[in-house]
């Protein structure tokens, strides 16, 4: 049923509001995968994906319900459709979960670091609008955008040190997946203090942000693919 | 000197300068194993000292990483002294200091990474069902049994261990491990890290003692308030 996605998503491009549908669908398809296994239904490419293109969705529909269809709509579902085809090709895991994960600390820290990649993905977008689209308030709605992102970002990175110490007895792992999660969080932090200082604010820090959502991107898949890690993805 | 420590810019262009530090150290790592795979497996400055003071050439990233926190570090607590010693009012107290809590959090969270990487200890190994090991400070482990249970289609869905801590040869506690379930004791953890059944039933246990794991936790509560509580108050300016 998937594929009834690749259909509605695409309406927010006639009108944001119209992404709704979609979402609530999505939202079904995500409830009843987490019962269909049992457990939350984050666990590998497929699950993971498909849950960053829903709360890119969500935070779309949010930060442009008073929008009409512009470039915001036109950067944003293609992005949404190219994370549900990837989560479309991606097998999906259909085990249960492994013992290790059976934390209320892993799933806040799962469910967190997502939706603030997709907070980081809208910022990001608001970057190019900045640059782009001649549009006098992005450069709020990226603020917006990734101040949120970064403090949903610092508290799923604390909830997994607590799940880390808990199951290995350390919070904090020199791994190449680490050091990334640490770059992600200077960069974030790095915008959050450049946007004060003269010379670095303005177009500088709305392509940061951009920068920024690649970093998470690698960050997300490109660490797991290509370097031995602590992490799945 | 005090001007370069007070300034955001020293703050921005350290930050960049650890970005990319970590960025290389996230190359270097998986391509030199031989060096790095034992980082984890000790306290960090056993590491330093047996390992990365003898290959600078592949680990000079690290000690750049650490040159950029002490610069950080003193320049988080310069500004954060100096905004401190301004005026204060009480219409933008919260504010003002906001920005102070979330600083002192992330002090207390590199401080936690100093104590944990010098003080404490780290060890493990295999230990079969009735086995016995000595701890430091008088202190010692046996484990009494080992539990897997699997479901129908033989997928691992649980497992534990009964173990027993000795201090001066008296037992003091016991308990069952499992995944996500250490046993504390006197700030001593006690984790199952696998079980292995090629030769008879055996677990591969841990025991951490972690001085900056209390500061970690305490650093990342007021790390999270005042990030909620400035987030709060930057979404109604702007």
């Amino acid at each position: 049923m998937d594929y009834i996605l690749f259909i509605l998503y695409p309406l927010s491009l006639i009108r944001p509001r119209f992404m709704l549908p979609a979402l609530v669908f999505h939202a079904f398809l995500i409830v009843a995968s987490a019962l269909q296994y049992g457990r939350i239904p984050l666990m590998g490419m497929h699950d993971t994906l498909g849950f960053l293109a829903f709360s890119i969705g969500v935070v779309y529909v949010i930060a442009a319900w008073n929008r009409a269809r512009d470039l915001f709509s036109y950067l944003t579902t293609p992005l949404i459709l190219i994370f549900l085809a990837g989560s479309a090709i991606s097998p999906p895991v259909t085990h249960g979960m492994p013992p290790v994960l059976k934390t209320m600390w892993f799933e806040l820290h799962v469910i967190l670091s997502f939706v603030s990649y997709a907070l980081f993905a809208v910022g990001a977008i608001f970057g190019l609008l900045d640059r782009y689209g001649n549009d006098v308030h992005a450069e709020r709605g990226q603020y917006r955008s990734l101040l949120l992102g970064y403090v949903l970002f610092s508290i799923a990175m604390i909830f997994g040190g607590i799940w880390a110490f808990l199951a290995w007895g350390t919070y904090w792992l020199w791994t190449p997946k680490e050091l990334w999660t640490t770059i992600v969080w200077f960069f974030y932090s790095l915008y959050l203090h450049a946007r004060l200082v003269r010379g670095w604010s303005g177009p500088k820090t709305a392509w940061m942000g951009v920068v920024g959502f690649v970093i998470v991107l690698f960050t997300y898949a490109g660490v797991g693919l290509l370097m031995k890690s602590s992490h799945e993805f | 000197m005090k001007n370069f420590f007070l300034s955001l810019k020293t703050t921005v262009w350290t930050l960049l300068g650890l970005v990319i530090v970590f960025f290389i150290g996230s190359y270097m790592m998986p391509m030199h194993r031989e060096v790095f795979s034992s980082m984890n497996d000790s306290l960090l400055f056993d590491w330093v000292k047996s390992v990365a003071l003898r290959d600078l050439w592949l680990t000079w990233w690290f000690f750049a990483a650490l040159a950029g926190l002490v610069v950080l570090t003193i320049n988080t607590l310069v500004c954060s002294l100096a905004a401190i010693q301004g005026k204060w009012s009480r219409t933008d107290f919260l504010l003002r200091i906001s920005p102070q809590i979330i600083h002192l959090g992330f002090l207390f969270i590199l401080l936690a990474h100093l104590l944990g990487s010098g003080w404490g200890y780290k060890l493990s190994g295999m230990m079969p069902e009735g086995g016995f090991a000595r701890l430091p400070e008088d202190r010692a482990l046996s484990l009494q049994s080992v539990v897997v249970q699997t479901d129908p289609a033989g997928y691992m869905q649980d497992w534990s261990a009964e173990v027993s801590l000795y201090e001066n040869n008296e037992v003091v506690k016991r308990g069952t491990l499992g995944p996500n379930k250490p046993l504390f004791y006197k700030g001593v953890g006690v984790y199952l890290k696998s079980l292995d059944f090629e030769r008879g039933p055996a677990a591969l246990l841990m025991v951490n003692k972690d001085p900056g794991a209390i500061w970690a936790l305490i650093g990342s509560a007021l790390f999270m308030l005042g990030s909620v509580s400035l987030l709060a108050l930057k979404w109604k300016k702007t």
